[in-house]
Order: C-alpha cells, then sequence, then structure tokens
C-alpha cells in the first residue's frame, strides 16, 4: 500500500533512494502498539546455541575484537543470508550459530585476561552516550591488552590508506576534552 | 551614593530560582538513569539496544560483560504486535 503525504510530495515514489530489496523480506512499516513476549522454546529439532550476554556498551567495546576473529563467519552469515532468498532467518541457523559461539569466545577472553581495561573503556562508554570519541585513553589500554593477550588487533574497514586512522589520533575531534587524549 | 538592598532581592530570587530548576532536573536525570549522564540523540539502534540491556539486566542503563545470557533470556523477545488496516 503506497502512502501519499499532504505536503503533495509523495516520498515513496523516489524508488532509487531504497536498496534493492527483490531478493529480501520487504514489507512497509508500522507503528505498533503492544508486544506479545512468548516463552515458548525453540522446538527440541533446532539445537540450542548459548545467547551473548553482553549488553550494549560492551558488545560496542568488543566490537571491533569480535569482527577480527570472527570476519569469516560474520561474512558466511552474511552471504548465506544474502542467497537464501528471504528465508534465511530458517536457513542460516548453522551459519547464525557459529556468529554467536564465536563473538561469546572472544567476550569469555577480554573478560578473562583484560577484564580492568575492558570495564573501564565500557563503563567510559556508557557514560558517554557510547560516543567512542570520549574515551580513547581506555580504549588506548583495552587496545594493548587485547593485543598482547589474544593477539586481536582494532582495524577500521574502509578506512582510508596513507592517514592515521581516527582512533589513533591522540586529539579527537568533537571531544569534550578539547586536548590529547592520552 | 549607595544602591539600596531591597534593589538587590529580586536577582537573588531569579540566581536561586533558576538554580532549583537546574540542579533539580540533573538530579532527576541521573536517578532515571541509574546514576548515570542521560543518552542522548538515540537512534532506532540504539532504542533497540537498551531494550534489549533491559531484558539483560532488568534496567534500561544497566550494564552487563557476561558472555552468557541469563536464563530465560531467549524466550523473553517480545513480538511486536501491530494492528492491522485491511
Amino acid at each position: 500500500m503506497r502512502f501519499h503525504c499532504t505536503f503533495g510530495v509523495n516520498f515513496w515514489t523516489f524508488e532509487s533512494f531504497q536498496p534493492n530489496t527483490a531478493a529480501m523480506a520487504n514489507r512497509e512499516a508500522r507503528f505498533n502498539q503492544t508486544v506479545l513476549v512468548d516463552t515458548t522454546p525453540m522446538p527440541d529439532h533446532i539445537p540450542k546455541v548459548e545467547e551473548i550476554g553482553a549488553t550494549s556498551a560492551p558488545l560496542l567495546s568488543a566490537s571491533y575484537f569480535i569482527g577480527d576473529r570472527c570476519k569469516a563467519y560474520n561474512d558466511d552469515f552474511m552471504k548465506c543470508k544474502d542467497e537464501s532468498n528471504g528465508r534465511g532467518e530458517f536457513d542460516c541457523l548453522k551459519e547464525g550459530r557459529k556468529v554467536t559461539r564465536c563473538a561469546a569466545s572472544v567476550i569469555k577472553d577480554i573478560n578473562t585476561h583484560c577484564l580492568d581495561q575492558f570495564k573501564a573503556h565500557w563503563e567510559c562508554l556508557e557514560n558517554n552516550n557510547h560516543q567512542l570519541w570520549e574515551c580513547r585513553r581506555p580504549e588506548v589500554q583495552l587496545n594493548s591488552c587485547v593485543f598482547d593477550k589474544l593477539g586481536l588487533k582494532k582495524t577500521l574497514p574502509g578506512a582510508p590508506e596513507g592517514q592515521v586512522p581516527v582512533h589513533l589520533r591522540p586529539k579527537q575531534k568533537y571531544a569534550q576534552y578539547p586536548g590529547p587524549q592520552w | 551614593m549607595g544602591v539600596p538592598f531591597e534593589a538587590l532581592l529580586p536577582y537573588g530570587i531569579i540566581i536561586t530560582m533558576f538554580g532549583v530548576s537546574g540542579y533539580g532536573l540533573h538530579y532527576v536525570k541521573r536517578f532515571a538513569n541509574d546514576g548515570k549522564k542521560a543518552r542522548w540523540n538515540r537512534d532506532l539502534w540504539d532504542r533497540q539496544m537498551m531494550e534489549r540491556d533491559q531484558r539483560i539486566t532488568g534496567s534500561f542503563r544497566g550494564q552487563s560483560s557476561n558472555h552468557q545470557a541469563p536464563t530465560g533470556f531467549d524466550v523473553s523477545n517480545p513480538w511486536k504486535i501491530e494492528s492491522r488496516i485491511y
């Protein structure tokens, strides 16, 4: 169903702004009024996986390390979803379990080896609206600890060549503290 | 020639009242955010992550770095129910 707004402009006719959704499950967005919590567990023929218990700030703090160790699994999962013509929720459960287990292993390792630096970083993020540029000092310590103990390195995918990546510049634009953060 | 002190009383009242409302809002916001600074400029991703935080820790601002979700987390995901118009 097309939604025509009253300003005389039909936003939905700008097809070029929308991604190619021919192969994806596509339906229009609606506001939801209520939620339903269905506590029926998954059927037995679907293998179980331990869900990740880390919340938003620790996940953001560990995200680049998860990406470093789990890149192959993540890419595999995205490729599977891409190729399954909208049935990815059913067909890619095996790949999804691998993604979950890999990310959980990274978080478990960071908790084991770099708990103090990890905690300092995600508490800083949680207190600064989850903005990475406010927390470079704990981030540098976390990065060096994780590289020493686990061998995982933070790299920014798609960063331009020949420049210092933004997380390695001592002075951070837009940060509340204007000087060098470490 | 000196200014009579009565002329400064309104300024005292103004400063006090702005101070009360400012500090009051500060403490109310901190109280509502579990003693942390309030989140701002949240988008859909941030909001749904905060809902997930609430499912894990019981509070929208609570944080936990466990690698293992608490019991019942895998069945506490709410379905968003929409009203149909056709």
